[in-house]
């Protein structure tokens, strides 16, 4: 790590400088250090150490803020720990908001008083994107990202040559030769966006959602030239990296004329897009962003398409992603619509905004240096999942169904992981 | 006037001045700016902020830390009751021998809350490593407050002002700040989760 200097110093300190309204300087000046945070945080629960308690997440930048800014701070900081930027102290902030913490938020909730920390950690998290303390095996995935127009590096050539063959084997499951997977076609009702790791590693959830708007005879199409719909700058708090991936997907919507835009299972991008995205860009979208779990159960619900739950005998849980559900505010869309294709959904214990983060949120995917930590908070996902008794996990998002897909490997689950777009397939009756 | 009333005087002045200053940040900072499209109802999500939010069965908190939990409950109904009868002592109010009594065996009950609660930040490894002199200072002032006014209202001490005073200079600049910040906290919680309609819970 490089040696602190006092230009870096007050590039971080800038972000604790500009209030944009009051949310921050509330957050800075409200925790009582009464520690009873610690339970509700995972990686709390796994390792049992102070440090780990979302309280340290919290002192850790309103210390710095205290230091800086407040005249205790400034004249007696020994009183209320006040803390300078230097190299000890950088070191611990990118440990703390980098690699012990996805984000998830189910401290806000449980807070005694009812501070943001998941938004001081994103706080954090931008003072060392300032610094220039990005962890490199994250900010490989942005770079990605911003050089190819999508995190993985697919190249467009790839990217269409994969869909082709996908709608060769659409036409083919739905038997009709004018199926297809319409791409860069202006004026539809739908732009479809993907999770890169669809095309590369997954792509009969893109197999999927295609049959589902063959069934629904949607107007749709999918961009090869900007179809990401992750946004990892999210996660490293490069507030300019992050501003240009939201709007190359805002512009190429605007470029297609699509009158949605509809965001794939992907937790941090759908909230990356619709929830930070137009704070980014400083202005409102003018065309709807939805998610596509919001999408297929109005699908069902309207009866646009047919489903018939009697297919699925296997018993069915749900995870639910942090950032789809607890700050995303989709919570019964996809247990309605695993009501209505599963005749054997159960919860898990806790669910819906109450649920555990599966360990992979956060960008902790992308950061392999912090493996062996989140593969052991995994383990508290495995037994949730345990207790169910389910033989098949949903979750709508690409990342934690990655994080699943070892978690089942590891703790050795032996069930299905899949998302909801292939379950909702499965269960589509084509008239 | 006594010295010491001119003191307590001079110290509500600055806790007063102190709380409207941060009071005025927060107003001049204004509410969130968010262009995102609102998908719920903020005002009904700031309400349940502060009322089904803060329920005991909502917050791992509280139910999984109830002896805690509950001891902060009547810490800090101990505290406003003593803030509300300072006005009592300088005012120089009549109440009935047997009221008084009765209030200064409820602020009695809450001193003992109070010091169970610092006897945990100093007993508890966890806690102590979580703490600061800012925590043990605010939590000493405030249950000798308590306490103080308690005895008082049996036995009147000018000792009283001093202990009062001491508070009232702390308030604006330790962590006892978060008598205004917990509202505005509450507040922007309600904002965020209403904003995206994860609160109030549906159904």
């Amino acid at each position: 790590m490089q040696k602190i200097t006092e230009n870096t110093i007050n590039k971080g300190l800038s972000v604790l400088n500009h209030f944009q309204d009051s949310r921050l300087l509330t957050q800075l000046n409200s925790c009582v250090h009464c520690g009873l945070c610690a339970e509700s945080c995972i990686y709390y629960l796994t390792n049992k150490e102070a440090r780990f308690v979302p309280v340290k997440k919290v002192d850790m930048i309103s210390s710095i803020y205290k230091r800086y800014y407040t005249f205790i701070g400034r004249h007696a900081p020994f009183l209320v720990n006040a803390l300078d930027i230097n190299d000890d102290n950088v070191a611990e902030m990118v440990d703390l908001f980098f690699g012990s913490c996805t984000m998830c938020g189910r401290c806000n909730l449980h807070c005694s008083i009812g501070i943001d920390i998941a938004y001081l950690v994103r706080t954090g998290r931008i003072m060392l994107a300032e610094m220039g303390y990005i962890p490199l095996s994250i900010q490989s995935t942005v770079d990605a990202s911003i050089n190819s127009g999508n995190n993985m590096s697919i190249t467009t050539e790839e990217f269409v040559d994969t869909i082709k063959w996908l709608e060769d084997d659409l036409k083919d499951e739905v038997n009709d030769e004018n199926a297809s997977i319409p791409l860069n076609e202006k004026d539809k009702n739908l732009l479809y966006t993907l999770n890169p790791r669809e095309p590369k590693f997954f792509p009969l959830s893109i197999s999927a959602m295609a049959k589902i708007f063959y069934a629904a005879g949607e107007s749709w199409t999918i961009s090869t030239q900007m179809y990401d719909v992750t946004n990892y700058g999210f996660f490293t708090g490069n507030k300019g990296e992050a501003t240009t991936i939201v709007k190359r997907l805002y512009d190429e919507t605007k470029n297609l004329n699509a009158k949605e835009l509809i965001l794939a299972e992907c937790g941090h991008g759908s909230c990356a897009f619709r929830w930070e995205g137009p704070n980014y860009l400083k202005h409102s979208y003018d065309f709807k962003a939805i998610t596509s779990v919001e999408l297929m159960a109005d699908y069902i619900k309207s009866g646009r398409i047919k489903v018939d739950k009697s297919r699925l005998k296997q018993r069915v849980t749900l995870h639910d992603p942090c950032n789809l559900v607890r700050n995303g505010g989709i919570v019964h869309e996809q247990r309605y619509i695993l009501n209505q294709i599963a005749s054997d959904f159960v919860e898990m214990t806790p669910h819906g905004i109450d649920n555990y983060c599966c360990g992979g949120g956060g960008g902790q995917l992308a950061m392999s240096e912090y493996n062996d930590r989140r593969m052991a908070i995994g383990e508290r996902k495995a037994d949730q999942i345990r207790k169910t008794g389910a033989q098949i996990v949903v979750s709508p998002c690409h990342n934690c169904v990655d994080q699943l897909i070892q978690i089942n490997s590891q703790y050795k689950l032996n069930v299905q992981i899949k998302t909801l777009s292939e379950m909702v397939a499965d269960a589509i009756v084509l008239d | 006037m006594s010295w010491y009333i001119i003191l307590t005087i001079g110290s509500v002045a600055f806790c007063l001045a102190g709380c409207l200053n941060h009071i005025y940040k927060l107003i001049r900072l204004g509410k969130p700016k968010d262009f995102s499209e609102r998908i719920g109802n903020v005002g009904s999500a700031v309400v349940y902020s502060f009322t089904g939010g803060m329920s005991p069965k909502k917050k791992e908190s509280a139910y999984l830390h109830l002896p805690t939990y509950s001891a902060g409950i009547i810490y800090h109904t101990g505290t406003f009751l003593s803030l509300g009868l300072f006005s009592y002592f300088l005012f120089d109010w009549n109440f009935n021998n047997k009221v008084l009594l009765g209030l200064s065996i409820i602020l009695l009950i809450s001193t003992l809350c109070g010091a169970g609660i610092l006897i945990k930040r100093i007993v508890k490894r966890e806690l102590r490593s979580l703490s600061n002199p800012d925590d043990y200072i605010s939590n000493i002032l405030v249950t000798a407050f308590q306490f103080i006014t308690s005895y008082s209202l049996i036995s009147f001490t000018p000792v009283y002002y001093i202990f009062v005073s001491a508070l009232f200079l702390y308030i604006p600049v330790g962590k006892l700040k978060h008598v205004i910040y917990f509202f505005a906290a509450r507040y922007h919680l309600g904002f965020f989760y209403g904003n995206r309609a994860v609160w109030p819970p549906k159904g």
